[in-house]
């Protein structure tokens, strides 16, 4: 047989009120202020804040259960700082249909970052067994992974049906969760899994991103900036003027040390010309060489021959932290400068001298042909 | 075996004349457990012989060899020490001759180049010599040196080559020169189906292939299975695809054995097996011949033809012709590739020149006995706290300071670095006490690298919109699908696991404009170095996918030779017959030879 997602009918269910009654009956439920962090949550949370609820053209269609509107959380300022939507969604699996509560969240670009659970509506399994602090917690994992398996698949290509002539008489909830999905998602909610993770990925996400869009202006691109939040800062990276660029200088360099790979990179790689022309400017960048990660290592080393000498002589106490291409770079950067800079002189011989370092060779074949 | 004595004259200071002798490795009568591996010869210099044993010494590697004059030899090996650090080094060796261990261990050294071994004195003329391993742990061997003179060999890569030629009296020309319709060099699945669609077509084909067996990324000894459709050309590619078992299976070895019956049943396919090429040389934009050597023998032919199919995954033939390639990501507005979900991701503002990595695919299985694995510690810096007791296609290795084909000797050590290292943090789970490792390649299986530019460049866009073209030849309906590493989104994952970010797009179409060089006027391309974008390359860089491209310029081949003429000419004036004839292949019965 086979399964569909999506209510059927609640005859089964018994349901005679309308769940707009039923969403109204929920204590708690659709409360007109936040105050609290959401009981799952992955971004950093400001203690004491009271976000309003603010109502947007936007919803989540449910079938059969209608729109389910998606309000901006703001805070007394008016500030915009997430999006949050109760909702009420029918999980159907075997022909056996129950309703999943819960309040979602999603940050000022679309990305889902929390949920609440809803009192005394606890998800269940498909057994009937109500889930545990580690279920609720393996599904916000879920549902923070925007590149979940449950993406690219339907829901009947996630179980792997018997094989053998059964397999067109016998329910896919009887196959087993294939064993990537297995991994991912709540053992025993396959569904309830992928309504959730559907509704939170679902077209919602680019809206409100776009929404936001909208309003997007100085003070935003400011908050994003001084965020933590890697998105934020991408998307006020991108953002960006030249002169915001000079403007923003110490907080980008800031977020070049301390940030996500990637963000790094889309700095290093889009830093106007201007930096790498002024020492100053592109001294910070530098000094972050010990703690950034390879790939970025790398990348600044394409700019090594714009540096200041006393970049060169920072990078000689750390050749050890280079690999064997980067010290390559690195070494045919201060050929014409070696025999007259002391300095880094005596960090190559050190280095090409010791025997615990795994390219102490380069340097050393290096210095072979120079003198 | 080959072996070259040499009277080298003014060798020493003081004018002796010396009887050195210099065995390749990869030469020897009996390679024992050790394995020939010839992948990173443009990088270091030659084949070499690899202790392969995955923890456990391997069996010794054997020759004969015939000194020309009794005396007393100093003994080079060249090797290296593939982790050096402060650890014991992991491919740990030794040399001997006839009942004697030369007094130093070998593999001690940073980055390739020669090791004194010891001395010997030899007082028979036929001698036996020895690898000993003492690791199982990819200990290296390509080159020993046995010389009465006190000069040590050359260890750059510059002064090495010349030094070689010279000792070896290689002739810089090939002495056998061999004449065919079409040469195709790369014996994976699109090498092997553009050999037999040519074959069919009744031309003389010489398949080159540097391996012992065909198929490369789907061979036995990589082991990854086919994906794709079959497009036009069912009845070839199921001569040579696999069933989608998981990667690494042996299951493989059942699918070998069906390819490589297959491709031996054409009487008229030339096969090259353990040749690979190592040079191509054109005149006015057209190739006159490619130079390939035998991977253990060390022997030479130069391969003639009107036609040549770079087949060869990193585009080698295109790159030594001169035919315009490129390699990295494009920039976002090159070819308008974006998508806004992944962003940088995807596709970045600025060119750079990541690419999707390499794999080498592992695995284990469970023991009868408790079974103890030694201690990595040389692995553990890759490791980490990973723990795993198997690799699938997310073990895969990219990093912007390493090229994918200069740097593929440092990739593939990497992955064995990460792969002994997370199998040691799992045996030492009480589950995995009986876990022993079962296999685990040696080979890269690579997805991207060189990709030589056509009359065409393939691009995400034309899968998007499901372009269709005239000379749309091959076709696909699987997704675009474009693989990171995840340490790119957090530096504490490990390096060598990636992720992969599909992108749905309809039946799509590669045209044939995008299978033979722009500048290069008889060069085809078939397989991952076809003339695409990073992103383009996506979607069709599967096997099956990349065996229609094979099979697509097989057909080709049979109408230029038909015409005399170039690929290009069957574009502009032959396309109809041809697409006639592809289409054909649908239908197609089974020739009377075959049947």
């Amino acid at each position: 047989m086979k399964t569909t997602i999506g209510i059927i009918f609640f005859c089964g269910l018994g349901f005679l009120w309308t769940p707009k009654m039923m969403l109204a009956k929920l204590n708690g439920y659709q409360q007109r202020t936040v105050v609290k962090k959401p009981d799952f949550y992955a971004m950093e949370w400001q203690e004491g804040i009271v976000l309003n609820r603010k109502p947007t053209s936007f919803f989540i269609e449910v079938e059969t259960l209608g729109n389910q509107n998606v309000d901006m959380l703001v805070t007394d300022r008016q500030r915009p700082v997430l999006y949050m939507a109760d909702i009420c969604t029918p999980v159907c699996a075997d022909g056996e249909c129950r309703l999943m509560y819960l309040s979602l969240y999603w940050n000022l670009l679309g990305s889902y970052v929390g949920f609440d659970k809803v009192e005394g509506q606890a998800l269940t399994k498909h057994d009937h067994v109500e889930f545990v602090k580690e279920d609720y917690e393996k599904l916000h994992q879920l549902l923070l992974d925007d590149n979940s398996i449950l993406k690219r698949r339907k829901i009947d290509e996630l179980v792997s049906k018997p094989k053998g002539p059964r397999t067109d008489g016998v329910d896919a909830i009887a196959g087993a969760t294939i064993e990537e999905v297995k991994e991912s998602v709540v053992d025993g909610a396959l569904y309830s899994c992928y309504v959730a993770w559907n509704i939170a990925h679902g077209p919602i996400k680019a809206e409100l991103q776009e929404y936001t869009n909208t309003m997007f202006d100085k003070e935003l691109m400011h908050y994003m900036l001084m965020s933590r939040e890697v998105d934020y800062q991408m998307y006020a990276l991108n953002s960006l003027s030249e002169a915001e660029y000079m403007e923003y200088r110490d907080r980008i360099a800031q977020i070049f040390k301390e940030s996500i790979p990637l963000v790094r990179t889309y700095i290093v790689q889009n830093l106007p010309k201007l930096f790498w022309e002024t020492d100053s400017l592109q001294i910070p960048f530098w000094s972050s060489f010990a703690e950034v990660d390879i790939n970025n290592r790398s990348l600044l080393l394409n700019h090594i021959r714009k540096a200041p000498i006393e970049v060169l002589v920072v990078l000689g106490g750390n050749l050890e932290l280079m690999t064997k291409n980067q010290l390559r770079l690195y070494l045919s950067a201060v050929e014409s400068i070696i025999k007259t800079n002391p300095e880094i002189n005596a960090q190559l011989l050190r280095f090409s001298e010791s025997s615990n370092h795994t390219y102490a060779y380069i340097v050393a074949e290096f210095l072979e042909e120079m003198y | 075996m080959k072996y070259v004595v040499l009277i080298l004259c003014v060798f020493s200071l003081n004018f002796m004349i010396s009887q050195d002798l210099l065995l390749e490795a990869e030469s020897f009568d009996d390679t024992g457990g050790w394995v020939v591996d010839p992948q990173f010869i443009e990088q270091m210099g030659s084949s070499y012989l690899l202790a392969h044993g995955m923890g456990e010494p391997v069996k010794n590697a054997k020759t004969k060899v015939d000194f020309k004059k009794n005396g007393r030899y100093r003994v080079w090996v060249r090797t290296k020490n593939w982790v050096p650090g402060k650890w014991e080094a992991p491919g740990r060796f030794q040399i001997k001759v006839n009942d004697m261990i030369l007094e130093n261990t070998l593999g001690l050294r940073s980055g390739w180049g020669w090791e004194f071994a010891g001395a010997v004195q030899i007082k028979d003329k036929r001698n036996m010599v020895e690898l000993v391993d003492l690791s199982g742990f990819n200990g290296r061997c390509d080159a020993i040196y046995f010389t009465t003179s006190d000069v040590e060999p050359p260890s750059s890569m510059k002064k090495l080559a010349a030094w070689r030629k010279n000792v070896v009296m290689e002739p810089s020309v090939p002495k056998v020169t061999k004449g065919y319709d079409l040469v195709v060099v790369g014996g994976g699945i699109a090498g092997c189906a553009a050999a037999i669609a040519a074959a069919e077509q009744g031309l003389q084909v010489a398949l080159i292939h540097d391996r012992p067996v065909l198929g490369g990324n789907a061979s036995s000894e990589i082991r990854v299975h086919t994906l794709g459709i079959y497009g036009n050309f069912e009845r070839i590619l199921k001569k040579l695809d696999t069933e989608h078992y998981p990667n690494g299976s042996p299951e493989a070895h059942e699918d070998q054995i069906k390819r490589d019956n297959n491709v031996k049943s054409y009487n008229n396919i030339s096969l090259f097996l353990n040749w690979r090429a190592y040079d191509a040389k054109a005149v006015e934009n057209k190739i006159n011949y490619v130079d390939a050597r035998q991977t253990a023998t060390g022997e030479h032919i130069r391969f003639e033809a009107p036609l040549f199919v770079d087949s060869t995954g990193d585009g080698w033939i295109g790159f030594w012709s001169g035919a315009e390639f490129s390699y990295g990501r494009e920039s976002v507005d090159q070819y308008g590739e974006a998508w806004k979900e992944h962003g940088e991701l995807w596709s970045p503002k600025q060119p750079d020149n990541a690419v999707m990595g390499s794999s080498v695919l592992w695995r284990s299985y469970e023991a009868e006995h408790k079974t103890n694995f030694p201690e990595v510690p040389w692995a553990m810096s890759v490791a980490g706290d990973y723990a795993s007791v198997k690799g699938e296609w997310q073990w895969e290795f990219s990093r912007n300071d390493l090229h994918q084909i200069d740097d593929a000797e440092e990739i593939r050590d990497h992955m064995l670095r990460a792969i002994y290292g997370s199998f040691a943090n799992a045996k030492k789970q009480a589950e995995n006490a009986n876990r022993k490792l079962e296999w685990v390649s040696y080979l890269v299986g690579k997805r991207e690298s060189r990709r030589l530019v056509g009359d065409y460049i393939f691009t995400l866009n034309d899968a998007k919109s499901g372009r269709t073209f005239p000379d749309g030849v091959v076709e696909e309906t699987r997704e675009v699908d474009v693989h990171y590493q995840t340490v790119l989104e957090d530096d504490k994952n490990p390096d060598f696991i990636s992720e992969a970010l599909f992108y749905k797009t309809p039946k799509y179409y590669i045209p044939y404009r995008s299978l033979y060089s722009k500048n290069i006027s008889n060069l085809f391309m078939a397989g991952r170095n076809f003339s695409t974008s990073h992103i383009g390359l996506g979607g069709p860089r599967v096997m099956r996918t990349t065996g229609q491209m094979g099979a697509a310029v097989g057909f080709a081949a049979s109408l230029c030779k038909k015409y005399d003429v170039g690929p290009r000419e069957i574009y502009t004036g032959y396309l109809d017959e041809y697409m006639d004839l592809v289409e054909r292949q649908k239908y197609a019965p089974i020739p009377d030879s075959k049947k």
